[in-house]
């Protein structure tokens, strides 16, 4: 696919959609803008950086870019932190939404309705200012600067997953601009001064062709999304294990009822003790897991943190998730001992958001998480197979999961540090990718966000029907192919040389 | 480490997560007593001025990395975005990668100027006149004159204490030199002042002109090697000393040093000094980033960096850095009838006063409106005095407090409530009046 470079008249045009002063070419500014890490390691230099203010100018902008046949790419702050949305395939045109910022809260229908640009850090100060009884689902362990919206699109994770799944589940509606430059609602919100109180009318809905299209399908300039009752009894309790299946199991018993102590356990996730050693400089810390033990720190723990309304509440639950452990290590003969966290420790985890995610780079210089969701109980034969290829690859087994909806599924996230200045690095993640990726896939594991260069064509290289199924839709949609490209294997030859899906692929 | 490629494996920690951006980014339930100033709050003042993410450290760390690959080339255009930064180290306060943020900064623009980029118009003359051994200050002021202000004895080589007083104390704010020697009078310091004293080379250090910069700092540091103690009144002076001259010359300093404030502290510690004159106004404090942020944060990390377990002694390095943040703290609580109102942004996360890293002089819009931010929040404590410690801080509020008031004067308006009622007040200068 072949795209026009933007040329000073486009730049012109950007400059009267958005005014002057949000448009610029300045290559030092450009460069500003490109990140690799935590959630990708691909970009490239965007051409033009504009900052629409509204849904409005959006459209302008992409009219603009289909007469001009320049690709869009859109970003605001990404779920994970960091930008995750870098231009990768060509350049174009950046389109910072970061001045799209807003928030609105309709407490009686639990409802709130954010803008791109709206951080996490931000969306809490005003809940905690103006509502402090309700809690904004923002990303859990994800720095201040994520934003609401990036989260919620790439289904990502958020502070009550535990409970309510992962973050698109909570979508009442979405604004998106098309990439043609139209702009509609869907759910109620589609009728002129409804509320966005009901998902699916008035139907059939798409919200699911642009919630984790990674910005190629269209431009969501809003979305509404369910708040959560914020009960100020919270507290975090842990417990260690074995092996994998020490965490996962009784995770699995807490959860399944849905109902009862899981009601509570708004966030449920745990790792390996190499997710503590791996916070700090590698060259700075006892690398012997003897250490950790004296620091009493299990090589396996699951922690579960509570929301409750009382106090009796509260101890209720703590009390049956004890019950269950006592009950699992007598009937599987193994010790999953609870841990006495530190006050500090519990504040530590309590706080949204939180640096929590940040400092894997200190180990070397980088990291990067892959993030994948498998059914709950399969989690820990994923896990122990991508430690053992993380150590195979020189990587330290960093590992971290979550349950996702009362452990229906579980995001596995194994944190890869890596030295960035290291020659060929890069080509060794990839080979790392590439490796777990066709091992996991064989398995029926999805990476929940792919990647465009290992991830998605691996995966629609097995999905054929369902890739030209995407396809017929993006060329409905984005007829021009303007809309990020590359992001979602599409078009397909700008980012593999694997053979067109259903024409010979494996 | 000094260059930017010395640097490159710090920059290269940066995932590009933005906590830096704001200030308290690991306390999203600080209470604040207002609605505007609780939680985490943007905390850069070139980020919020400009708006650009190239103006932010997370960005700017992105941008060193492509200079460092070789992709982005050395540019005027570059060094203009790369110097709109007051290197106020509120980014660097926040990053959990311990990543040297302003260290990368200069170190990027000293980069761009060594590969020929001529130093920003105003960051140029305070390089020429510094470089001039006629001057060797950035006012343009006779060398001969540095002294003038002084009555007492100089260049007594019998004592062990000198006093450095800095380019803008011996040519500009006279009365902070005056108040310095004067308590080191009454407390019974016996002290000289060098006349062949030279800038310490601060405001060439943060714009990018090493090689100037290198020259005053070996004509400094042989020039005092022989005393014990060096003590300084000027902020940024004291953090150049400290922090800059150990890791520009590659050794530590031959005496020690202190900052006049942390000197009264010290004998307030230790019994030495009790102040008994009342002053009995309400105040509030500002953190110069020079002598506060900079230096806790070099506390921090030299423990750091002599430690084998960061798990165990990030907590010992951090209540030293906090325990370094509380000195002004505890001065200004010694004073007999002050009323301390703390504003919202302090210590590591404090807001800068605009006027650091070359900014005032070449950003000068950028400057007024960081200082007006600022005294936005000092008046949002109630306190009729903002205190601080540092020539530039004192000059930018002073600024900023004029443009106001200027303000209202063409509109009619009340800004008491942004701060045009405000009175700063340089922290010595009243300890000179109360001891």
């Amino acid at each position: 696919m072949e795209y026009n470079k933007v040329t000073d008249e486009v730049v012109d045009k950007l400059k009267a959609i958005c005014g002057e002063q949000y448009v610029t070419t300045s290559e030092p500014l450009r460069y500003s803008y490109m990140a690799r890490g935590i959630m990708g390691l691909e970009a490239v230099l965007p051409e033009v950086i504009v900052r629409p203010a509204n849904a409005e100018e959006v459209s302008k902008i992409l009219v603009l870019a289909n007469e001009n046949l320049c690709p869009v790419t859109p970003a605001a702050g990404g779920l994970s932190g960091g930008f995750a949305l870098p231009a990768i395939e060509p350049g174009g045109i950046y389109m910072d939404m970061t001045r799209m910022d807003t928030l609105q809260v309709d407490v009686d229908n639990r409802v709130m309705v954010v803008e791109p640009g709206l951080k996490s850090g931000d969306a809490w100060r005003i809940f905690k200012t103006k509502y402090p009884d309700w809690a904004p689902p923002i990303p859990d362990g994800a720095p201040p600067a994520a934003t609401v919206l990036g989260d919620a699109i790439e289904r990502g994770f958020s502070l009550v997953t535990g409970v309510y799944g992962p973050q698109a589940d909570m979508i009442m509606g979405l604004e998106v601009v098309l990439p043609t430059g139209e702009i509609f609602r869907t759910g109620s919100w589609a009728l002129d001064g409804a509320k966005p109180y009901y998902r699916w009318g008035p139907g059939p809905n798409p919200d699911g062709l642009f919630l984790g299209s990674q910005g190629a399908m269209g431009i969501i300039t809003k979305a509404a999304i369910k708040m959560v009752p914020h009960p100020h009894y919270k507290t975090v309790v842990a417990y260690g294990g074995k092996n994998w299946e020490d965490i996962i199991e009784p995770a699995w018993l807490i959860s399944k009822h849905e109902m009862g102590i899981a009601e509570h356990t708004v966030m449920v996730q745990g790792g390996n003790w190499p997710l503590v050693m791996t916070r700090w400089p590698k060259t700075n810390v006892p690398l012997d897991y003897e250490f950790y033990k004296k620091i009493g720190l299990s090589e396996y723990w699951m922690n579960y943190e509570i929301w409750a309304w009382t106090k009796e509440e509260q101890e209720y639950v703590m009390k049956g998730i004890d019950d269950i452990y006592k009950s699992y290590e007598a009937e599987k003969k193994t010790e999953c001992p609870q841990w006495k966290l530190h006050p500090k420790q519990i504040a530590s985890r309590l706080k949204k958001p939180n640096k929590i995610a940040i400092p894997y780079a200190l180990w070397e210089a980088g990291f990067l998480f892959i993030t994948w969701y498998t059914p709950w109980k399969e989690s820990t034969a994923m896990m122990e197979e991508y430690c053992a290829k993380m150590e195979e690859y020189g990587f330290p087994p960093t590992m971290w999961v979550a349950s996702i909806d009362h452990a229906r599924q579980a995001i596995v996230m194994p944190i890869l540090c890596f030295d960035s200045t290291e020659q060929g690095i890069y080509e060794r993640i990839r080979e790392f990718n590439l490796d777990t990726t066709r091992s996991f896939l064989k398995k029926g594991w999805l990476n929940y966000r792919p990647d465009p260069f290992v991830h998605a064509p691996e995966t629609f290289s097995r999905t054929p029907e369902y890739y030209k199924m995407l396809v017929k839709f993006k060329k409905v949609l984005d007829p021009n192919m303007i809309l990020h490209p590359g992001r979602l294997a599409m078009p397909w030859e700008n980012v593999t040389g694997l053979p067109y899906p259903g024409s010979g692929g494996n | 480490m000094t260059s930017l490629e010395e640097l490159r494996k710090i920059n290269a920690r940066c995932i590009h997560c933005r906590a830096c951006q704001y200030a308290y980014s690991g306390e999203p339930d600080r209470e604040g007593e207002t609605e505007e100033y609780t939680g985490m709050l943007q905390g850069c003042p070139a980020g919020l001025y400009f708006g650009w993410e190239g103006y932010y450290n997370s960005g700017k760390q992105w941008m060193a990395r492509a200079f460092l690959e070789g992709d982005l080339e050395p540019s005027k255009e570059l060094l203009e975005v790369v110097e709109a930064c007051t290197t106020c180290g509120m980014c660097e306060s926040q990053c959990e990668n311990y990543i040297d943020t302003v260290a990368v900064t200069e170190a990027l623009r000293a980069a761009i100027i060594e590969a020929g980029v001529e130093p920003l118009d105003k960051h140029k003359i305070f390089g020429v006149r510094v470089h001039d051994e006629s001057l060797r200050n950035p006012y343009n002021e006779p060398r001969e004159e540095r002294t003038k202000w002084f009555s007492g004895e100089t260049d007594n080589q019998e004592v062990k204490v000198a006093y450095f007083v800095g380019c803008t104390a011996a040519y500009r704010q006279q009365q902070i030199a005056e108040h310095t020697a004067s308590i080191l009078k009454k407390i019974g310091v016996d002290f000289t002042v060098l006349s062949d004293e030279v800038c310490c080379g601060s405001p060439i250090l943060r714009t990018g002109q090493r090689e100037i910069f290198k020259e005053v700092m070996n004509e400094n540091l042989e020039m005092f090697k022989e005393f014990d103690l060096l003590l300084f009144s000027c902020a940024g002076c004291y953090k150049t000393f400290r922090n800059d001259y150990p890791a520009m010359s590659g050794g530590p300093l031959p005496f020690k040093v202190r900052h006049v404030v942390e000197f009264v502290y010290d004998l307030i510690n230790e019994g030495k000094l009790k102040i008994d004159t009342e002053y009995a106004k309400k105040v509030t404090w500002h953190d110069p980033c020079h002598s506060i942020r900079h230096v806790g944060l070099a506390i921090e990390k030299e423990i750091l960096n002599n430690s084998d377990n960061w798990l165990i002694d990030s907590r010992k390095a951090e209540k030293a850095k906090e325990a370094h943040f509380e000195i002004p703290r505890v001065v200004l609580k010694a004073i007999p009838g002050l009323k301390f109102h703390e504003m919202y942004r302090i210590k590591g996360d404090s807001f800068c006063c605009g006027a650091g890293g070359g900014v005032k002089a070449q950003f000068s819009d950028m400057a007024l409106s960081t200082s007006k931010e600022r005294l936005k929040e000092a008046a949002s404590t109630g306190a009729e005095v903002l205190m601080t410690s540092c020539p530039f801080c004192v000059t930018n509020f002073n600024d900023g407090i004029k443009a106001l008031k200027k303000e209202e004067e063409a509109t009619g308006k009340d800004l008491s409530a942004v701060g045009s009622k405000l009175k700063v007040v340089e922290l010595i200068e009243l300890l000179d009046q109360l001891i």
